[in-house]
């Protein structure tokens, strides 16, 4: 994989917040990562975790009026967060390209597939229709997408629930843009394609060299094909880190339950445990750690400040705080009481 | 609104005030009433061809000749097509009388007792009948002509035809009835016999009628649109009930509008005639063969060059448009209270509110042959128990109608109007009056003169359920409630209402759905109400059932009473035999004693016909025998028209 | 597409029957008064009736005066084609007077259709684009008011004001277009804003209500994503979908007020189909009855049929089955 050194996108303590008349609902509350070229960032929390606002902000989709938003995001060296709604339109589509959960809704209905990423050209280039078309239709065949050309003139209703997706995909690459948003790319999707998709999605950022963000609600879909992770909890990250860091050395009770309940191939895990209790509300959180109400091993200490995401080496940061030791030893405990075998 | 239109069955005039929802009746009126306008006498009208007005006219400055007189009608709502042998409609009989056909006898088509004498018009006198009333021989005057494209003069031949359209039933004449004593009519209309033998033209200015027995009001009878002559080269072409209606000529002193330019010369070649259609509205022109020196200006004046009549379905914008100069006048619509308290109230307005007698009678009628409406006191007892004058406010007030305490509209009784056996004091009714003649009856057995029996209960009443007719049923109710009749209150649209009443079957015990007009000034068309002879299955108008025999009664499938029905059967013989004073008087005998010892109604109101002239109207007559403005002597004059 | 139109056009002729016959039944069914009464004049005798009734043809059995009427329709009569008789009350054949009428109704409801759409989709658009701003509820307020205001009551209150009072447009009424066209436009105005002003506020809030649906879609925040102009968004996003419904609504609409603009033409004085079918109705005009709700049953049945096909051809969805 390619190293610069640069950062693609570095956000920096992020904060969204939307005052609404039952209180400020808190969606994003300190978020801090960054994504380099040639990288996969797998985003993993649970719905409401903050983790589509983060990249709805980063797009700048957020209305600003409706949210309060501070931190900083900077994109190719760019402080992006206060930048004009027209440098906004120049960089969307263009420069970060973004797909969403359910291609089905996602494409217009009445348009067709090679229309609506012609359409994308249109806005960002001054080529001609024909030269446009003929950019869709080849950004289709780099997806995969067999006899592009028909395929162009159909509708998306006339798609595959894959081929939709392979259609959004192509919209958001067709201007080689330089970071890829992936939202949930794969939840609607039939479990043989998605493997498919994320197999495209890693390819595509070799060929093009490419940073991604691969949004998820579930550690298994980005575990083989992201080089870092963050998992989110509450608008804040609670754990960060390279892959391998975070999958065999999870710092955070919550990594912990999630990597629990998700079948691994290199874990065998007899069976799967979901994490207890529900999200915490974006409005009142609860003082302290916002996971302390649902975690089996908080203790009093937890409820007493908003734990920062602490560095432990190697990039590897969380956001607990329990000593290393302690938590090494809670973690076997558990490993043992589910049976693993490693 | 026409006398006749309203107690037609199945006439549409709830439309407007249904669907707008304005109210076409206000509440009480204490202005005084219009009756006999102001008359300002013409002084220097134009050359003597206007008449001075008369006692219920109106004229205003200096009436002259010409100009267009313009009227607006919700709805052309003919019955007959405006086909002069089928037309039933009281506003079409004056539009036909006066403007296009002249009849053997016409009127003077002026308001009270002289517009309803007959007068010879296409005829040169009115004769007196000789063979004990039998034969009728009548001359035609010379030189009338049809107008174009016909042109030719008139004959007798025209008038037989007239009444062969009658007794010929696709043509779907409606009323040959007052013909059937012609001998051979009823042969022919039978289809035995392909004239009528009773008829004769020994040339043509002579034709000579012979009934079957004598018939004093023959005159009245023969100035009824149906009977005025028909040209068979174009009345031929159309036998078809109503069709005759867009294609029709006349003698009168107007034509349809684009009549001329009809082409005859074959049946296949008529087109209809492009002045009348019923969507639009009707327009009349000048005839150019009509000779004034033929007719009389008493009967027509004809002062306009052009009557316009164009159908305009929004009744506010109608008089808004009278008020306003751009409309001379409404037809078919009766002026909103509001209007006519605004002029009323105003002196420089008053004269324009125009309200007359339409010989009609309003009236509460009861059953004789159901309980307890078999007991002529309780007949008596509601007939004192009725406030009319809270029913006369239901109507508008006092300038919507007269009350009365008789059957007969005080016109065809010479304008009497003594009759009144149950006076109240203020017409308000008197319940102790009431309880007086209800304590004689078998029906409160307490004798305290409260009906107690249990037929005096759950008694079916009658009535239509819109406008003022909804407003006389709370009031009836309450009256009849308090000397012990309890009313059930069944109220229907105009149309089921009628055929609920007149299917004998039903045995309505009390309505007031229902209201009679003359047909033509004679008090007769009043009689036949009460006729037992005329009492059919269905589209019975003798609502009581006076005069019901039990064979009748048995016929019909319906009980007979305990107590014998009074019949007055030869009653109206006798006053139909006799003519002149003498009939007048015998018509009065005759009320008093339907009212005394019948009693088959509680008559409460003679409704007025109200008119609003435009400000450009400069003379307006009113016309008795159509009830209706008299457009044989309106003026306009057109630098006050908008 | 061809089959389905034809499918579609032997149900309107099925549809058209169904209603023919339903009309028929209810004519005789429900009490309303025989209609030979009123030609048998004023004390009828029996003979009288059944001439009467013979003239109108009901002395016939209902079947057989059914078939005739189909018969008729089918194979023209007299007056020509389609055969529809002629009118109890006016005594006139219905043909000629019905294309009349429908001239004048069709001159309200084209005109008045045309400006309810002019005004109402832009209004709805402008209200949704602007929500909860005042502007939108200054015109959602608008709207409910024409929505709830009596057409009969606008309608008197616009002649009161733009014919009496500032005298801008001549009187009630109509003149053909082939007489004057200044007149039939001049006269033809108010009935239009009155028609066009309900039925824009109705359209209005429900282009609004189709609008904020479609701003939620994902679709369209695929298209912001894609980096396009809010305006393109609007115009090439927004409107085709939020706009496909209302074609359905707006062609079953105007088939329904083909018989069903009473108000406006009772009180602007125009001699229309609604007009003519209240007539019909008081006054028990079987033949008119029957000619109108024929009409506005092909009416709704054909245009309907024009909404499918317009549909299949904005949405790519929609297939013609």
């Amino acid at each position: 994989m390619s190293t610069d050194s640069a950062p693609l996108l570095e956000v920096t303590d992020l904060r969204v917040h939307f005052p609404t008349a039952d209180g400020v609902v808190k969606a994003v509350d300190g978020s801090t990562f960054t994504v380099r070229r040639g990288e996969t960032l797998g985003v993993v929390g649970e719905s409401g975790s903050g983790k589509s606002i983060t990249f709805l902000t980063v797009m700048g989709l957020i209305n600003r009026q409706s949210a309060r938003i501070s931190g900083s995001v900077r994109f190719e060296g760019r402080e992006i967060l206060d930048a004009s709604a027209d440098e906004m339109r120049g960089i969307r589509g263009a420069r970060i390209g973004m797909i969403f959960q359910d291609p089905m809704t996602s494409l217009h209905p009445m348009h067709k597939v090679g229309d609506q990423i012609a359409e994308v050209v249109r806005t960002h280039t001054d080529k001609s229709k024909s030269e446009a078309h003929r950019m869709a239709v080849e950004a289709l065949r780099e997806v995969g997408i067999p006899s592009p050309e028909t395929r162009a003139r159909q509708y998306p209703h006339e798609f595959s629930g894959g081929m939709r997706q392979r259609a959004m995909i192509a919209m958001a690459l067709v201007m080689k843009p330089s970071l890829l948003i992936a939202d949930e790319p794969t939840t609607a999707l039939d479990v043989t394609i998605q493997a498919q998709i994320l197999e495209l999605i890693d390819e595509l950022k070799d060929q093009f060299n490419i940073g991604v963000v691969l949004v998820s609600h579930s550690l298994a879909t980005i575990a083989d094909v992201s080089e870092n992770v963050m998992v989110m909890y509450a608008g804040r990250p609670a754990e960060l880190g390279s892959r391998d860091e975070v999958f065999s050395d999870a710092q955070h009770p919550y990594t912990w339950g999630l990597l629990e309940s998700v079948p691994r191939p290199d874990i065998r895990v007899e069976r799967l445990v979901p994490i207890d209790g529900a999200p915490p509300s974006l409005i009142t959180l609860p003082p302290g750690c916002a996971f302390g109400p649902r975690c089996p091993h908080a203790r009093t200490e937890c409820t007493a400040e908003v734990p920062e995401l602490r560095d432990r080496g190697a990039g590897h940061a969380d956001a607990c705080i329990l000593a290393t030791e302690e938590k090494g030893r809670l973690r076997a405990a558990r490993m043992k009481a589910l049976g693993v075998t490693t | 609104m026409a006398s006749r239109r309203t107690h037609l069955a199945l006439l549409g005039t709830v439309s407007l005030v249904g669907v707008l929802g304005i109210a076409a009746c206000g509440g009480s009126d204490d202005s005084s009433s219009t009756n006999t306008g102001s008359d300002t006498t013409a002084t220097d009208g134009g050359g003597g061809d206007v008449l001075a007005a008369s006692d219920t006219g109106f004229s205003t400055g200096s009436p002259k000749a010409g100009g267009t007189y313009r009227i607006a009608t919700p709805d052309l709502g003919f019955t007959g097509g405006f086909d002069p042998s089928a037309e039933y409609l009281g506003w079409a009989w004056g539009l036909q009388q006066q403007l296009l056909n002249r009849g053997l006898v016409g009127y003077r088509h002026i308001g009270g007792t002289a517009g309803t004498e007959p007068m010879p018009d296409l005829a040169e006198s009115i004769p007196e009948p000789t063979e004990d009333g039998t034969v009728w021989t009548f001359k035609i005057k010379k030189g009338v002509k049809f107008s174009p494209p016909l042109n030719r003069e008139v004959t007798t031949k025209d008038i037989v035809y007239a009444f062969e359209r009658m007794a010929t039933p696709s043509v779907g004449a409606q009323y040959p009835n007052y013909f059937t004593m012609i001998k051979g009519f009823k042969e022919m209309s039978d289809g035995k016999a392909k004239t009528i033998s009773g008829i004769a033209t020994p040339d043509d200015q002579t034709i000579v009628f012979t009934l079957t027995k004598a018939t004093p009001d023959f005159p009245y009878r023969l100035a009824m649109p149906a009977s005025a002559p028909i040209p068979p080269e174009v009345g031929k072409c159309h036998t078809k009930a109503g069709e005759y209606g867009r294609y029709q000529l006349g003698t009168g002193p107007y034509m349809i509008k684009g009549a001329d330019k009809m082409n005859i010369s074959s049946c296949d070649a008529q087109k209809p005639i492009p002045g009348f259609n019923p969507t639009d509205g009707i327009t009349f022109v000048r005839n150019p063969n009509y000779d004034a020196a033929t007719d009389s200006k008493e009967q027509r004046e004809a002062l306009p060059d052009v009557i316009d009549i164009s159908v305009n379905t929004n009744e506010k914008d109608v008089f808004d448009k009278v008020q306003a100069g751009e409309l001379e006048e409404a037809a078919g619509l009766s002026v909103p209270p509001e209007v006519a308290r605004k002029y009323v109230g105003d002196d420089t307005l008053k004269d324009r509110f125009r309200s007359n007698p339409e010989d009609s009678t309003n009236y509460v009628t009861m059953n004789l042959a159901v309980a307890p409406f078999d007991d002529i006191h309780v007949r008596k007892a509601l007939n004192y128990a009725v406030d009319k004058q809270a029913m006369q406010r239901a109507w508008g007030g006092k300038l919507y109608g007269d009350l009365t305490g008789h059957v007969i509209p005080p016109v065809l009784l010479d304008g009497d109007t003594s009759i009144d056996p149950y006076a109240t004091e203020n017409s308000a009714g008197d319940v102790e009056k009431a309880k007086e003649e209800m304590k004689q009856s078998a029906y409160d057995t307490n004798k305290d003169g409260i009906c107690d029996a249990p037929q005096c209960k759950g008694i079916v009443y009658l009535n239509r359920n819109y406008g003022a007719y909804a407003k006389i049923t709370p009031i009836l109710t309450q009256n009849a409630a308090a000397i012990g009749l309890g009313l059930d209150v069944k109220e229907l649209p105009t149309g089921p209402a009628y055929e609920t009443l007149q299917t004998v079957k039903n045995q309505v015990p009390i309505a007031t759905n229902a209201r009679w007009g003359k047909d033509y000034p004679d008090a007769t068309t009043f009689a036949v109400l009460f006729d037992g002879r005329n009492i059919l299955p269905t589209g019975n108008t003798n609502y009581s059932l006076v005069g019901m025999t039990p064979e009748q009664a048995k016929k019909l499938g319906i009980a007979y009473p305990k107590t014998p029905i009074p019949s007055v059967d030869a009653d109206i013989d006798k006053c139909n035999d006799t003519a002149g004073e003498d009939r007048i008087q015998c018509w009065k005998d005759f009320d008093t004693k339907l009212m005394t010892e019948v009693v088959p109604w509680v008559p409460y109101m003679n409704a007025l016909h109200t008119n609003l002239l435009g400000p450009a109207v400069t003379k307006w007559e009113y016309d008795q025998d159509a009830g209706e403005s008299a457009l044989a002597h309106v003026a306009v004059d057109p630098s006050l028209q908008k | 597409m061809g089959r389905f139109i034809i499918r579609r056009l032997i149900w309107t002729v099925f549809i058209v029957l169904l209603v023919s016959v339903l009309t028929f039944l209810i004519f005789f069914v429900l009490p309303s008064g025989d209609p030979a009464l009123r030609f048998a004049g004023k004390q009828p005798t029996a003979e009288l009736i059944a001439q009467a009734r013979a003239n109108l043809g009901l002395d016939k059995s209902l079947p057989e005066q059914y078939w005739l009427f189909l018969k008729h329709l089918v194979t023209g009569d007299e007056y020509g084609w389609p055969g529809l008789g002629y009118s109890f009350h006016t005594r006139d054949a219905v043909l000629p007077e019905l294309i009349n009428r429908a001239r004048v109704t069709g001159s309200i409801i084209i005109g008045g259709a045309a400006l309810w759409m002019l005004i109402g989709v832009p209004v709805g658009v402008i209200s949704a684009l602007k929500r909860r701003t005042i502007w939108d509820r200054g015109l959602m307020g608008v709207c409910l008011f024409f929505v709830s205001a009596p057409v009969f009551w606008l309608a008197l209150l616009s002649l009161l004001i733009f014919w009496k009072k500032l005298h801008w447009l001549p009187g009630t009424g109509y003149v053909a277009f082939a007489e004057s066209p200044g007149q039939w436009f001049a006269h033809l105005i108010l009935p239009w804003c009155v028609l066009a002003l309900l039925y824009a506020a109705i359209y209005a809030r429900i282009v609004r209500a189709n609008m904020i649906d479609v701003v939620s879609e994902d679709y369209i925040r695929t298209a912001y994503a894609k980096g396009l102009s809010p305006r393109r968004v609007v115009m090439h996003h927004e409107l085709k979908p939020a706009l496909a419904p209302v074609v359905a609504l707006f062609a079953t609409d105007l088939g329904a007020l083909v018989g069903g603009t009473i108000v406006t033409e009772t009180v602007f004085n125009m001699q229309g189909l609604g007009n003519w079918l209240l007539i019909a109705a008081n006054n028990n005009d079987l033949p008119v009855t029957m000619a109108v709700t024929i009409v506005v049953a092909a009416a709704v049945s054909l245009l309907t049929l024009v909404a499918d096909v317009l549909l299949a051809a904005i949405d790519p969805r929609v297939r013609l089955q």
